[in-house]
């Protein structure tokens, strides 16, 4: 994750120029990011402990969570599919220098005091879905690039980490990876390798990959009404397209040769 | 010469014991389009080659095909590249064969009118379309490059097709690198059937064939150099399964220095060792800018499924003077990556992942860098050690974008789309023509629409000028003696295609130029 926080040095001279929104948040953030989070109600223990976050910035990270998929038919619950845990550790693999980053915009996310720029003098864990939802719109919208990168991280931080959940698939309709995919595998002595088809005749078409059987929390739910008119749908594309023009006639090049007189493979 | 003597071979981090010094003839920093070609060629007329790659070694049977698995483990910075504001998601492979191990096979050569322009504005001499040609045409029979067959082309390509189709735009099926392929969707998270011709299946093992020493895990910190020659290659060994430094160093002291790391890594790399001598390492980086609009179809798309990208539109890739062109090409639809470059938050964002499987999603790339007042963005190193890139998206970029946003749109009604959508934060919606010029009032501003690149380039741009470009038009770096630059950072623009055949290409071309240093 590359966040540029009001700490960095190219940011911040640009930021400054904002005035005092700028200042509020410089204050926040060098003040100590704890601070803000220092009343948070910390987030339960979770079956592994944390790399990245601590207790009260996970607790941030499920209430956003829990706004970027709020109730609907199919869609299991953040917690369901441990969103903390995945997006911790995501934020893991990040380089130290991003992870500090990470939770410093969470931490910001939370503050009472920071919200005071939206009107919402109160901790976002504290306010009601409504009050959440006008503070999220107020970081993706807002005039100041920096909160509208701290939105970007987050949201894309929670969004992998949920949706890259095979508990989540059924609810967006995807069937999951091929069949044929042979997953994780180790060579085992005297394996033949995987086939390649090397000729230059078309290649054997395999059998069509059948959605592989899932278990029934996997299963599709059932069909939803769609929001759109049936209308004429275009077939497939198969009309041929011109051949194409052959290729620059091979002129004698001025670059030296390579010794041996290897040319091409 | 005598490559018989040196048997081959790929080695892993945890093959590396001890701290090897390796004396080469060559050493190639990187794998990938580039690193592969050259190493391979360099490899077949008898020259000691030693390859240095800090990506792992994927097999095929790796490939678990979940993006939760994918991102992290074959691309930059876990997947997560970005311009420093996030404005930008950068997607740039890290294995060995380097990107080629996950993009999406399409296969351009450089477009005569890029290398007349890169002649005429950059004192580009020699890399005419007819020097280029037979080199293609080898790398192109080496790699089985071909025509996607009209019955291969996906729905969610299809709908590019169809929509160019009944405007009366041009069009066409691209060419990709494939054999056997069976057209699973999965090219981006490593084939899992080895149908992909990447440089892990071809050029790699030629080169490994013919002598070369392949160090997977082994990331190359710094260039140590004396005056005008570079005299070593300090690399650090990671961790296979951790991605961590064991503790242990390649050194590697070559006659010759190739580096391929690519547009952001081969700048960062020079700029790490302070290897700068015009100041211009790491400025003109340009990055096709690419915005996206997603067509909800009645029937299923499907867009995880079927070849990535089969079908391209050059109609508006040349829009007059002082105009960013754009082309169109298709993306394919994975829910991790959707639900990170859909608009909004909460409901409306949900919604449209519930409709994921009637999704097509249609890409503008922005063919950058050929404006006069164009300088691109810049590859920089943090005091904390971080690879920065940046980019400023200008007026002209923005303007492409979202003209390149507007043809989509029409694209995707023309082909049956019953409603399209912008991926501005605030999602435009338009379900007819009369609503495209929607479209105009919508926010064309950093992070208020997702923003991506799949193709990273230049950062040591070739030219004549030496205070104005960081190497010549045979790729050697101005003023050192013994390094070339073999990967896409050399481009001095983009290139208005897909670019691993040109960096293909022109490192089959450059081969020689290198080998000529060491007879």
């Amino acid at each position: 994750m590359r966040i540029l926080l009001p700490g960095e040095k190219e940011g911040r001279r640009g930021f400054l120029k904002k005035g005092l929104v700028g200042a509020a948040l410089l204050a926040a953030a060098g003040g100590g990011a704890w601070l803000a989070t220092r009343r948070t109600r910390p987030w339960p223990a979770s079956r592994k402990p944390l790399l990245v976050f601590d207790a009260a910035q996970a607790a941030v990270l499920a209430a956003l969570a829990e706004r970027l998929v709020p109730e609907h038919p199919g869609f299991p619950r953040p917690a369901e599919v441990d969103v903390v845990s995945r997006a911790d550790a995501i934020a893991a693999m990040a380089h130290p220098a991003s992870q500090k980053e990470l939770r410093q915009v969470v931490s910001l996310f939370e503050s009472a005091a920071f919200g005071l720029l939206d009107w919402s003098p109160r901790l976002f864990t504290e306010c009601g879905v409504a009050e959440q939802d006008r503070r999220l719109r107020a970081w993706a919208g807002s005039r100041i690039a920096v909160r509208r990168t701290g939105y970007r991280a987050l949201k894309q931080l929670l969004s992998s980490a949920y949706y890259s959940s095979p508990a989540t698939w059924a609810a967006v309709g995807y069937a999951g990876p091929p069949a044929a995919a042979p997953g994780p595998r180790r060579e085992m002595p005297g394996e033949p390798p995987l086939r390649r088809e090397t000729s230059a005749g078309p290649a054997p078409r395999r059998e069509t990959f059948a959605a592989p059987e899932l278990p029934p929390e996997l299963s599709p739910p059932p069909p939803r009404p769609r929001r759109f008119q049936a209308a004429p749908v275009a077939p497939a594309a198969s009309e041929p397209v011109p051949a194409p023009a052959a290729p620059e006639p091979v002129v004698p090049d001025v670059e030296p040769p390579l010794p041996g007189g290897a040319r091409g493979p | 010469m005598a490559p018989e003597a040196r048997p081959g071979r790929i080695l892993t981090g945890a093959d590396v014991s001890r701290d090897p010094d390796e004396r080469p003839d060559v050493c190639v920093v990187g794998s990938g389009a580039g690193g592969a070609v050259v190493a391979a060629r360099l490899a077949q007329v008898g020259l000691h080659v030693v390859v240095l790659e800090e990506g792992p070694w994927h097999r095929p049977e790796d490939s678990t095909l979940r993006e939760e698995d994918a991102y992290p483990r074959l691309y930059q910075e876990k997947g997560q590249r970005a311009t420093a504001d996030l404005a930008i998601t950068i997607l740039q492979g890290r294995a060995l064969g380097g990107t080629t191990v996950v993009n999406w096979t399409t296969s351009f050569r450089t477009p005569d009118r890029v290398l007349a322009h890169w002649r005429r504005v950059h004192g580009v001499e020699g890399i005419t379309p007819e020097a280029l040609a037979p080199h293609f045409l080898a790398v192109e029979e080496r790699l089985g490059i071909h025509e996607q067959p009209a019955d291969e082309v996906n729905a969610n390509n299809g709908a590019l097709w169809e929509g160019a189709g009944r405007l009366g735009w041009a069009r066409a099926r691209t060419r990709r690198n494939v054999q056997g392929c069976q057209n699973l969707g999965y090219c981006h998270m490593g084939c899992p059937l080895g149908a992909r011709t990447s440089m892990d299946q071809t050029y790699l093992p030629d080169a490994v064939a013919a002598g070369a020493r392949v160090y997977a895990n082994a990331r190359a910190v710094r260039v140590e150099y004396r005056e005008r020659r570079a005299v070593a290659v300090h690399a650090e060994v990671l961790d296979p399964r951790t991605d961590r430094p064991t503790g242990r160093r390649v050194t590697v002291r070559p006659r010759v220095l190739v580096l391929s790391g690519g547009a952001v890594n081969t700048p960062a790399l020079l700029l790490r060792s302070r290897l700068d001598i015009s100041g211009r390492v790491g400025k003109r980086t340009f990055l096709h800018p690419v915005a996206a609009m997603v067509g909800l179809y009645r029937d299923r798309v499907d867009g995880w499924s079927g070849a990535p990208q089969s079908v391209t539109s050059h109609h508006f890739a040349d829009r007059g003077p002082g105009k960013v062109g754009f082309f169109l090409e298709a993306a394919p639809v994975h829910p991790a990556l959707a639900a990170r470059s859909f608009g909004g938050f909460g409901a409306a964002h949900q919604d449209l992942m519930a409709h994921l499987p009637n999704a097509s999603a249609l890409i503008a790339l922005a063919v950058d860098g050929f404006l006069p007042e164009e300088t691109g963005g810049e590859v920089s190193i943090r005091g904390d050690g971080r690879v920065r890139v940046d980019y400023d998206i200008r007026a002209p970029i923005w303007e492409a974008l979202r003209e390149g946003c507007k043809a989509l749109a029409r694209a995707h009604l023309a082909a049956g789309a019953q409603s399209v959508f912008s991926l501005h934060e605030d999602p435009v919606e338009i379900r007819d023509e009369a609503e495209v010029p929607r479209l105009d009032r919508a926010p064309w501003e950093r992070l208020r629409v997702s923003v991506f690149s799949a193709h990273a380039m230049g950062g040591c741009a070739m030219g004549r000028d030496p205070e104005r470009s960081v190497v010549d038009a045979r790729l050697k770096m101005h003023g050192m003696d013994n390094i070339f630059v073999v990967d896409g950072s050399v481009f001095p623009t983009s290139l208005g295609v897909n670019p691993q055949l040109s960096i293909f290409g022109m490192a089959h071309w450059a081969a020689a130029h290198v080998a000529a240093l060491l007879r």
